[in-house]
């Protein structure tokens, strides 16, 4: 059963060679995009194969259950194996992750046709299977993240497409940001199970989980329950995916539509016995369900584009699917995920042709003939202004003054001089601690350098005014807050 | 615009806004809602104006470029699309440009100005900034070797030269030039670092700021800088302000200042708003106070809009109750409080519309089309502006506020940046010109920091970053834009030289004004005139060829007379695609003739097929038909047809709540998905792994459900009854108009005698899946749909004998032996659907089946000679999968370019099928037949020039506009549309409205004006451009190009604006000839020149 690991692994390795050949220049412009298109689609289907096979299986011989193909890491009395769960849950779910994909991609061989994204476009794709994969198969909560982190990257690839619009780039960075803080909670959620439960397994979670006390399952379930409604896009993070339609159609079908968005869904039917252990978190996971149809439905219903309509639409039905999670009708959630997600995948699909596909619209009797309803409808209820008013407004404001603290104290304690004024024997100049240090050995590498040069050898002055540009660039990235925010998930991954 | 302005000052604001709105429809897209898409010239509104004028105003009012971009053209250069004799030809036509000016001697040659232009229009001599100078130098051995993209021919004459002079090697010869040009201009060049004009010493800030008065003291030169950087400010806060009103409005001017567009935050608001009110079905929950206009219904929302909560912006609420009732009060006060002077408010709202031209377009499309397609929503300009002006004035606000603490208004920001002079500088060259890095960190940390701080605690910091900033830009890395210099004058000409094959010496001895002139000349070269000169060039080199094969085939071609008789006649569209179907019939079987119209075949009728709803208009959009044509079932009593009826509308009522009930509302929602998701992926595998299997299926199925129901038309109408209106169309024609309308397109294709036993009328239309932009492939003369109801319908009228009786009476007699039948051609996946067949008599029936079996293997030869475009298909397919591949391309949802359209338009054929039958035209010719011998007046040609004319000039203008900016003129990628209101797309959930052709649809096409040959004389033609002003202004402003071939002899005159008639002198030589266009076009992606095509211009029993 080890060849388990490869269904997750193709599309990820996929994503590899697309990747080098993109880097090497191999898989450039129209001329490479047969070949990119193939490692794409074959991978996808190759993982659809492994998973068809794996289905006669346990048809015949009943689900395999856990495979453990080995251990991650091992540290006390904590181990992470790498393994698979692989259920009567998981298989049809990601059966169908593999087959709508593998079509996606099949589609957007010909739609895609001469896109100067085409390549960037199949790398993003082929990430996401391989992350959609994972997260379904993962026998873990540690492996779920590791998917669940390489499908929202790949999503803020993909909103980002038409990158030489603000518009996308703005919209990508939003969407990947509030997903942040659902990544914050399920990495909570899997330090608390470490420590309460001895395991992230989702086997030993499910059998442990009704040793713990109400409210500590409800402590640790929360963790998880907010990753899931970030993810699904319930409120109040709702907001994000109705931003998320900047990428290709194709993108938008299987991320917002087909897939990714049911991944919340997956998680909290996944915790099904940990959950039950917490009535007052399946209460709120109820209420923010019903708070989410109710939502999507009337923000759905001013919609005038064919997009954002399908949009609000997912959002109401993915509501619907919490909400039924928060009753315990766990297995109707779940049957009901995978045919929303097959119905989505299509419609979205088609949605360039909804001109031909709708004719004349018939009356429909509004909800309400309310002004004050209808205009809350149109600005979505306010939500993303509020979590801004909430959020982003507070923290920008916290970064400011820490930024001028850091300009006015720590730089003068430091003895450095403050402001811009400029210096006479500067070399390079950074901003912030970490650019001051920077500097620092930039100066004293100047003063080597000139050394150098006196007594001859320009080669390896050149070299080390080289290495200390790449530094520059390098601190510059890191003031950027996506590279920031690139390196906090590093640092995260180095961790576990 | 400024025209208004000067000549009504002042007035009652409702008659300047009335003039305003009339005026915006010159500068805003006209384009339709998508459903009803046809193509027209872009520039519509600039249409009076002659081409090349109209470009250049369009660039400035929208910034779109009016030509493809120096870098294509020189790619078309590289691969042969235009030649160096068409540059001299283009170059040669245009006096200001003088050519043969003398500008310098070189050895024993002269340097003309016309070397000059080529060499700048072959390569780019740009000028560079010190650090790319230094890049060229140090990197890329500039000053030791001859420039890379040196033509072998200028390398060799430039070493000869040296050599002829007494220098040797390459490495001497090119820095001897560089010495040489910089002497020439009297410059000198010394490297420098950006950089170390951070470090100047009061010394040597001095000496920069004082050059002149070399001993004046440091402290002196500083004051004597603030001076000029406040005398300097005083010029920029004139230009900034003086351009709102004229370039810029509130939203330019804040973006110049502060790098901050307001558009970002207010777009998606507005957006909301705007395609909800214009909506058109999409959504399910309108505005309740929708039908009061836009403005009320605005107001309405905004009142309720909690938005100012979160935002900080309690200003709003009390701005918004203010509001006045009345828009134009509104525009008024708000120009106001914004601080305009009257003059300009006009200036002012059309840049404003400008911002978004798509949804400005659309808004005032629907204000002229009140109730269009039955929406009753009040649509006013006038309340679209002044919505814009009061969101863009509460979002400029925040701006203003954060930044300065002030009011959002002109007088305001004029009153702050009168007194921080210093500021405007920093901000002037932060944000609107290229300061070097360490200016831009310090400059923008200065922004920063403004907003937290006091105005006059930060005025001690601006100054001395004005300073700074002045003082770079005084030093030679900045390169003040005046005079001469090393980076602006000097590289280029060096270039230049080495280009011209120059050598050091050959430059001394010209001597700076010999530098001079060749470094005019270049600057002579705008990019206007390069890309108009380009143009011509380019144009040209595709006339040449045309003229040629034309000559070449003069008198080759059969069917000028019917003698003996064609075995059939089939009239086509004049459509471009329909040039390859007809050629390759012809070539099948030489003994049938094919005619080219307008294809809606003079039958202007609202159509209403048999399972539509409504009736639509079939017919070129400038005529209202008053005609309405009904298909209906041939028994109404028949059972199949209510079997039909039914179970048609209950498909329909399934799809519906499928597809809009899963869309809309919640529990309801949920049964329709999970009963939906049951099947979507075995159809989703279906449409995706095997498209044209799985359409063709679902089609039978789809047929087999439904079955199919013979059919008849409500043809005619009783004569007496009152003369039809729009409004009340007629239900039919009566024997008089069909006679008429008959008769009258016979006369118009010279088809008046010599009438083949089968007379095919063959309309068109196109089919795809999955795109929005379907109208726009099918018959442009039937207003984007399909042609097909059209020849259905003029056959049947042809057919009648109470039309033929009358027809008689007018001198066409149609003998009892013809029959006329009709026909319809996808030009999609080439085939072929005929009309009414089972009524044909049966002695017809052989001769039917018989012109069907050749129209199948014309459409496959055909889907071969298309699948060698494209990418797709592999090049050498043969017919049969070819004939696969394009019905799969038409069945496939995830294909972008079902077909490629009119991709290939570039001229049109006006005259007898004889004067290009047997040549090879690569499907790029509109072909409309038209007989001059039958003309003696020039009336029938009068009225063809005048319908086909704007119809090809409007395809070919659209495919003009589109593809040389695509970005500015068309609409971009279809992988990120999403439809909008039923209306159109924009990019993502929330952009401007796109109009013009997708990028998937003029990949291919080369941008060129069309190029009307028409076969007849000087004389008649001249007669009818001196009658009709339209012609004149598409030909005399040279929107289109016209030429006339004389119809009995080889000869060609070509029209030009402003001369008249010119002779063509070029001959009919070298033209290849092959046996079958297969021959030619194999193993070809790229556009084919004509040949002689052999099998085509035999007539076989015709002797």
């Amino acid at each position: 059963m080890s060849w388990v690991g490869l269904i997750p692994l193709l599309p990820l390795l996929a994503a590899l060679a697309i990747g080098l050949r993109m880097v090497t220049g191999s898989g450039r412009g129209e001329a490479g995009e047969t070949a990119t298109a193939r490692i794409g689609v074959w991978a996808a289907l190759g993982a659809l194969l492994l998973l068809l096979l794996l289905d006669g299986v346990a048809l015949v011989s009943g689900a395999p259950g856990t495979v453990t193909l080995g251990t991650w890491f091992e540290s006390g009395a904590f181990t992470i194996p790498v393994g698979f769960t692989l259920d009567g849950l998981s298989l049809p779910v990601a059966t169908l992750v593999a087959l709508i994909a593998f079509l996606a991609q099949r589609f957007s061989v010909n739609y895609l046709h001469r896109e100067p994204g085409f390549h960037r476009f199949f790398f993003g794709m082929s990430l996401f299977t391989g992350g959609m994969l994972l997260i379904v198969l993962s026998g873990n909560a540690v492996l779920a993240f590791a998917g669940w982190e390489l499908a929202g990257v790949s999503s803020w690839m993909l909103i980002g497409y038409a990158y030489e619009r603000p518009t996308a780039t703005g919209n990508a960075l939003r969407a990947f940001v509030t997903n942040r803080i659902g990544d914050a909670g399920f990495l909570f959620g899997i330090v608390l199970a470490l420590l309460w439960l001895g395991s992230v397994e989702w086997g030993a979670m499910a059998e442990r989980a009704p040793e713990l006390g109400t409210l500590s399952a409800g402590v640790l379930a929360l963790g998880f329950v907010i990753a899931a409604l970030a993810k699904s896009a319930q409120v109040p993070f709702a907001p994000w995916v109705a931003r998320a339609l900047e990428g290709p159609t194709p993108s938008s079908a299987i991320f917002y539509g087909a897939l990714m968005i049911h991944a919340g869904v997956y998680l909290l039917i996944r915790l099904q016995p940990v959950l039950e252990q917490s009535p007052a978190v399946m209460g709120l996971i109820a209420a923010v369900g019903l708070l989410t149809a109710l939502y999507g439905w009337l923000s759905g219903l001013v919609q005038t584009d064919v997009k954002s309509s399908l949009m609000f639409a997912t959002t109401t039905q993915v509501g619907l699917m919490v909400l039924a999670c928060g009753l315990g009708w766990f297995t109707l959630a779940a049957w009901y995920l995978g045919l929303h997600a097959a119905w989505r995948a299509y419609q979205f699909l088609l949605s360039p042709s909804y001109l031909e596909l709708t004719g004349a619209a018939p009356a429909v009797n509004p909800p309400s003939r309310s002004r004050g309803l209808y205009t809350a409808a149109l600005q979505r209820f306010w939500l993303e202004a509020f979590t801004d008013w909430l959020l982003v407004r507070p923290t920008r404001a916290l970064a400011s003054d820490v930024n001028s603290f850091d300009q006015r104290v720590v730089s003068r304690l430091v003895g450095l001089p403050e402001g811009s004024a400029p210096g006479t024997t500067e070399v390079v100049r950074g901003h912030g601690a970490a650019g001051r240090l920077l500097q620092w050995s930039a100066g004293w590498l100047n003063a080597f350098e000139r050394h150098l040069v006196f007594h001859g050898g320009g080669k390896l002055s050149r070299l080390l005014q080289r290495l200390g540009g790449y530094l520059l660039t390098v601190e510059s990235l890191l003031e950027r807050p996506v590279y920031l925010l690139l390196l906090i998930m590093a640092t995260f991954a180095v961790i576990l | 615009m400024t025209a208004h302005a000067a000549t009504q000052p002042v007035g009652d604001i409702r008659d300047r806004l009335r003039a305003l709105v009339a005026h915006l429809e010159h500068v805003l897209p006209g384009q339709a809602p998508i459903r009803d898409f046809v193509h027209h010239n872009t520039l519509h509104g600039l249409q009076h104006l002659p081409f090349r004028e109209a470009l250049t105003e369009a660039r400035r009012l929208t910034g779109a470029r009016g030509y493809l971009p120096d870098e294509t053209f020189r790619e078309l250069y590289r691969r042969g699309r235009v030649t160096r004799a068409d540059l001299e030809a283009a170059i040669a036509e245009q006096p200001d440009l003088d050519g043969d000016a003398e500008l310098m001697a070189a050895g024993d040659g002269l340097v003309r100005r016309r070397d000059v232009i080529i060499a700048g229009l072959l390569h780019p001599f740009r000028p560079v900034t010190a650090c790319q100078l230094n890049w060229q130098i140090e990197e890329q051995n500039a000053l030791a070797a001859c420039q890379p993209d040196l033509p072998p021919e200028s390398r060799e004459r430039l070493l000869a030269a040296a050599r002829a002079h007494g220098v040797e090697d390459e490495a001497a010869a090119v820095r001897e030039l560089w010495a040489a040009c910089l002497e020439t201009l009297g410059l000198t060049h010394a490297s420098i670092h950006p950089e170390e004009l951070i470090d100047l010493s009061p010394e040597e800030e001095a000496a920069m700021a004082a050059a002149p008065e070399e001993d004046e003291a440091a402290g002196e030169a500083r004051s004597r800088v603030d001076r000029l950087v406040r005398k300097e400010a005083a010029r920029l806060f004139e230009s900034h302000f003086d351009r709102v009103g004229e370039e810029l409005t509130l939203r330019g001017l804040l973006l110049a200042l502060t790098g901050e567009d307001l558009m970002e935050e207010l777009l998606p608001p507005l957006v909301r708003q705007l395609s909800a009110h214009l909506d058109q079905g999409l959504a399910g929950w309108h505005n309740p106070r929708r039908d009061q206009g836009f403005y009320a219904a605005w107001r309405a929302s905004a009142h309720r809009d909690y938005a100012w909560l979160f935002r900080d912006r309690p200003e709003w609420r009390l701005q918004l109750e203010r509001l006045p009732e009345d828009p134009a009060e509104l525009i008024a006060q708000e120009l106001r409080l914004l601080g305009l002077p009257e003059a300009r408010w006009e200036g002012y709202l059309e840049r404003l519309a400008l911002e978004l031209p798509g949804w400005s377009g659309m808004f005032l499309w629907r204000h002229n089309h009140p109730r269009y397609d039955g929406h009753d929503t009040p649509v006013e300009m006038v309340e679209y502006l002044a919505v814009r002006l009061v969101m863009e004035r509460m979002f400029a606000q925040r701006i203003c506020r954060h930044h300065w603490r002030i009011e959002a208004s002109l007088p305001m920001l004029r009153w702050y940046f009168r007194r921080h002079p210093a500021e405007l500088s920093v901000r002037h060259f932060l944000f609107n010109a290229r300061l070097p890095e360490y200016l831009t960190t310090h400059a923008q940390r200065l922004v920063d920091e403004s907003q937290h701080e006091t105005a006059e605690l930060m005025d001690e910091a601006w100054r001395p970053a004005a300073h700074l900033i002045w003082v770079w830009r005084q030093s030679p890395a900045a390169d003040r834009p005046i005079g001469r210099s090393v980076f602006r004058s000097a590289w280029p000409l060096f270039r230049l030289a080495q280009h011209l094959g120059l050598c050091g010496a050959e430059l001394r001895a010209a001597g700076p004004e010999g530098a001079a002139a060749l470094l005019d000349s270049l600057d002579h070269l705008t990019e206007e005139r390069a890309g108009w000169t380009w143009l011509s060039a380019y144009e040209r080199h595709y006339r040449e060829r045309i003229f040629t094969a034309l000559i070449a085939n003069h008198g080759r071609g059969p069917w000028a007379e019917r003698r003996p008789l064609p075995e059939a006649q089939l009239v086509f569209c004049m459509d471009d695609r329909e040039e390859g179907m007809r050629r390759h019939l012809e070539e099948i079987n030489p003994a049938l003739e094919t005619l080219g119209a307008a294809g809606f075949f003079n039958i202007p009728m609202n159509w209403r097929g048999l399972d539509d709803d409504k009736a639509l208009g079939l017919c070129p959009v400038v005529v209202t038909p008053v005609h309405e044509v009904r298909e209906l079932p041939a028994e109404e009593s028949d059972p199949a047809w209510r079997q039909h009826r039914e179970r048609r509308d209950h498909r329909l009522r399934w799809r519906e709540l499928l597809f809009r009930g899963t869309r809309r509302g919640m529990l309801p929602a949920a049964v329709l998905t999970a009963a939906a998701g049951v099947a979507a992926p075995l159809l989703l595998a279906g449409k995706v792994l095997l498209p044209g299997r799985f359409t063709a299926w679902a089609d039978t199925l789809r047929r087999d459900f439904e079955g199919s129901v013979p059919t008849r038309l409500t043809l005619t109408a009783d004569a007496e009854q009152a003369p039809p209106t729009p409004q009340r169309p007629q239900l039919g024609f009566t024997d008089d108009e069909q006679a008429e309308r008959v008769g009258g397109f016979l006369r118009a294709i010279g088809l008046t005698d010599g009438f083949a036993p089968l007379v095919v009328m063959m309309g068109h239309g196109s089919h795809s899946q999955n795109n929005p932009h379907a109208s726009a492939y099918s018959c442009g003369a039937c207003s984007g749909r399909h042609g097909g109801p059209n020849a259905r319908v003029f056959a049947a009228m042809a057919n009648r004998p109470e039309v033929r009786e009358r027809l008689a009476a007018r001198g066409i007699v149609i003998p009892d032996s013809t029959r006329f039948v009709g026909a319809t051609h996808d030009t999609c996946d080439d085939r072929v659907d005929w009309y009414d067949e089972a009524a044909l008599p049966e002695p017809f029936r052989p001769a039917l089946e018989k012109l069907s079996a050749e129209l199948l293997e014309a459409g496959r030869r055909h889907a071969r000679e298309r699948s060698r475009r494209f990418a797709s298909a592999p090049l050498k397919l043969p017919e049969p999968q070819a004939w696969r591949h394009v019905a799969a391309r038409a069945a496939d949802f995830s294909q972008a370019r079902p077909e490629l359209g009119h991709a290939t338009n570039a001229t049109a054929f006006i005259g007898r099928r004889s004067m290009s039958r047997g040549a090879f035209f690569d499907r790029r010719a509109f072909l409309i037949s038209y007989d001059p011998t039958r003309d003696p007046d020039g009336s029938v040609l009068e009225a063809t020039l005048l319908s086909a004319g704007p119809v090809g000039a409007g395809i070919s203008l659209e495919y003009y506009f589109s593809s040389v900016d695509n970005d500015g003129y068309g609409c971009g990628t279809k992988v990120l549309h999403n439809v909008t209101g039923l209306l159109g797309v924009m990019e993502g959930a929330g952009s401007d409205l796109r109009t013009g052709l997708p990028r998937q649809m003029i990949e291919i096409h080369e941008p060129m004006r069309l190029l009307v040959v028409v076969e007849a004389a000087t004389e008649t033609l001249t007669r009818i451009y001196e009658r009709q002003p339209p012609l004149q202004e598409l030909v005399g402003n040279g929107w289109i190009r016209l030429a006339a071939k004389a119809p009995d002899a080889p000869r060609i005159h070509l029209f030009e604006p402003g001369q008249g008639w010119v002779l063509w002198q070029g001959g009919a030589d070298g033209l290849p000839q092959v046996e079958h266009s297969a021959d030619w076009f194999d193993g070809h992606r790229d556009a084919l020149p004509p040949a002689l095509i052999a099998s085509a211009a035999r007539t076989e029993g015709a002797g």
